[in-house]
């Protein structure tokens, strides 16, 4: 079962290494450091703050994009371009198959994660700011994040075309990001708003746990500037996204099972 | 059923429905059939007939809508079925990223065959194949025919018991063709079993044992060539040698398939004809006779008899 897992993983790292696109995105987040210490030099005595900001949101959003542009495409193009006849013809389960394909976008993804933070590292150092443990938290929980979007993508393109399934993940990745927000519009909204909200906190997951730099958690104001969060906090959201990431693969692998290759 | 049938397909139906009008169509309607062990069995029909859809349910790529089918005794689709099973699809489509190497590796990686017995397998069967000159270029740059090829390599990489090929000549050259036909009889003189489809009749009819015919969806014809095949007289064809200036009328009146080149007369008699009075007539026209053959039925005959009664 692990090799056959494993094969298909390191065939999916091999095609994900040849898209042209994802390279593109590095030099990008690169950019997006550079951006940072401009910016840097035009605040106030907040240049450390700037490039930490900028850095954290460029992985989280380039990687999360990156995510679903991958977790859409991969799947679905194993069936259109019929690739996938010769493989799941093989003594493989289907379920191995996706979780094969997750796997591979797994060790894609983690890459892309690692350079992006020591690009935004080599930035930080340039200035002279250290890298403190609340900025490897953070990257953890980005890190968290950004597996968590993959498994959304999978799980959409599971049963959809790669333009649905990019507009799915990306309006639930918009509605995980804002659950506070949900949250608020569950207390003071109107009746239906109420409704609403409350269906869409239960149907998203929590990616809002993934950054909570400036938000309030358990009384406390956090900052990767500043307090941060414990490494129980990120073990605890890194649970979340693993029992999301778990349930979303699960119900993938569902879908996928019924589906005929015809 | 005998027990060495090794695919037991026992009434596969298969239903789709379109789309958006939810129109149902019956890709197929209750095919049953039985493949002998160390047997060629050629599976033949026109476009759209269901041999694709009998197959791909085997290979556990469709589900059937009722109906079952075992492979080596393993109920399709489980993972047993298919272990000891090699697959071509129709008009394969590989990671083109991949060298021919790599593909064979990976097959080989998801039958769990370990590492040096993988190499030693892709090694020779890239030979086999002859796409040795091609080993370091990627599949992107294989042409229809070396893909074929490279789909074939892949489909023997766990030495299966049972190879089952989708259109395995299609987009081959003449010479492929025949190479893949021999490739098909090698194997089955190593003990295999061989289910392959096709709508190249004269495959089928030069290496099968067993032929099924398929028309919408349903089987036409089972059984051996020489059983399918009549072996009946349907014609007399006859070649005779004729000066271009004479005129032969009188020759052609009750013939039919009447050929005329320069100096030749191709015609067929009907298969109670009086051949000898129509010699008699032709070398008093001056012709000289060059053949006389009965014509007997082909598989490409009985083909077009049950395809065209199926659609009718």
């Amino acid at each position: 079962m692990i090799g056959r897992i494993w094969a298909i993983a390191l065939n999916t790292f091999r095609e994900a290494a040849r898209i042209r696109v994802l390279y593109g995105i590095i030099v990008l987040v690169v950019g997006v450091n550079l951006l940072a210490i401009v910016l840097g030099q035009m605040s106030i005595h907040e240049e450390a703050r700037v490039a930490r900001d900028i850095g954290l949101a460029g992985i989280s959003l380039f990687g999360s994009l990156t995510a679903i542009f991958l977790g859409v495409f991969l799947l679905y193009t194993e069936v259109q371009r019929r690739t996938i006849h010769a493989i799941v013809s093989k003594p493989i389960e289907r379920w191995e198959f996706v979780v094969g394909k997750y796997f591979g976008m797994v060790v894609v993804l983690t890459i892309l994660v690692g350079l992006f933070a020591i690009a935004m590292a080599a930035m930080l150092t340039l200035q002279g700011v250290g890298i403190s443990s609340a900025l490897v938290k953070a990257i953890v929980l980005v890190w968290f994040e950004v597996l968590t979007v993959a498994a959304i993508a999978i799980f959409f393109s599971s049963f959809s075309t790669p333009f649905l399934s990019g507009i799915f993940s990306l309006a639930m990745w918009g509605l995980g990001r804002v659950t506070p927000d949900i949250e608020a519009a569950i207390e003071h909204g109107t009746p239906w708003i109420r409704v609403v909200a409350k269906i869409a906190l239960e149907i998203v997951p929590d990616i809002h746990l993934f950054s909570p730099s400036g938000r309030v958690v358990d009384g406390a104001t956090v900052s990767v500037h500043a307090d941060f969060i414990t490494w129980g906090y990120v073990g605890l959201a890194s649970l979340h996204g693993l029992g999301w990431i778990v349930g979303l693969l699960a119900l993938a692998c569902l879908l996928f099972q019924r589906r005929d290759f015809a | 059923m005998p027990s060495d049938i090794v695919i037991d397909v026992r009434d596969l139906r298969k239903t789709y429905r379109t789309p958006f009008r939810r129109k149902k169509v019956e890709a197929l309607r209750g095919i049953t059939f039985g493949v002998e062990r160390g047997h060629i069995f050629g599976f033949v029909g026109p476009n759209g007939a269901g041999k694709t859809t009998t197959i791909r349910t085997l290979m556990g790529l469709i589900r059937p809508t009722s109906g079952s089918a075992t492979i080596l005794g393993h109920a399709i689709p489980s993972r047993a079925a298919r272990f000891k099973v090699g697959f071509l699809p129709e008009s394969p489509y590989f990671y083109d990223y991949l060298t021919i190497g790599e593909l064979l590796d990976l097959a080989g990686r998801l039958f769990g065959i370990d590492r040096a017995t993988r190499k030693q397998r892709a090694d020779a069967l890239i030979d086999r194949v002859g796409l040795g000159r091609a080993r370091g270029q990627s599949l992107k740059k294989f042409s229809k025919g070396m893909l074929q090829r490279a789909g074939l390599a892949q489909a023997l990489m766990n030495d299966p018991e049972i190879v089952v090929l989708d259109e395995p000549t299609s987009g081959l050259d003449p010479i492929g063709r025949k190479e893949v036909r021999d490739l098909i009889i090698e194997l089955r003189d190593q003990g295999k079993t061989v289910l392959f489809s096709s709508h190249i009749l004269t495959d089928i009819e030069a290496i099968a044992d067993q032929v099924a015919i398929v028309a919408r969806g349903a089987l036409q014809s089972l059984g051996t060539p020489a059983e399918l095949v009549k072996r009946t007289v349907l014609g007399i064809d006859i070649v005779v040698r004729l000066a271009a200036e004479i005129d032969a009328t009188t020759l052609t009146t009750d013939a039919s398939h009447v050929r005329r080149t320069a100096d030749e007369l191709a015609l067929t008699l009907a298969a109670d004809a009086d051949v000898d009075a129509w010699l008699e007539r032709a070398r008093q026209a001056g012709a000289r006779v060059l053949a006389i053959e009965p014509r007997h039925e082909t598989l490409e005959d009985l083909f077009l008899r049950r395809v065209g009664s199926a659609d009718a």
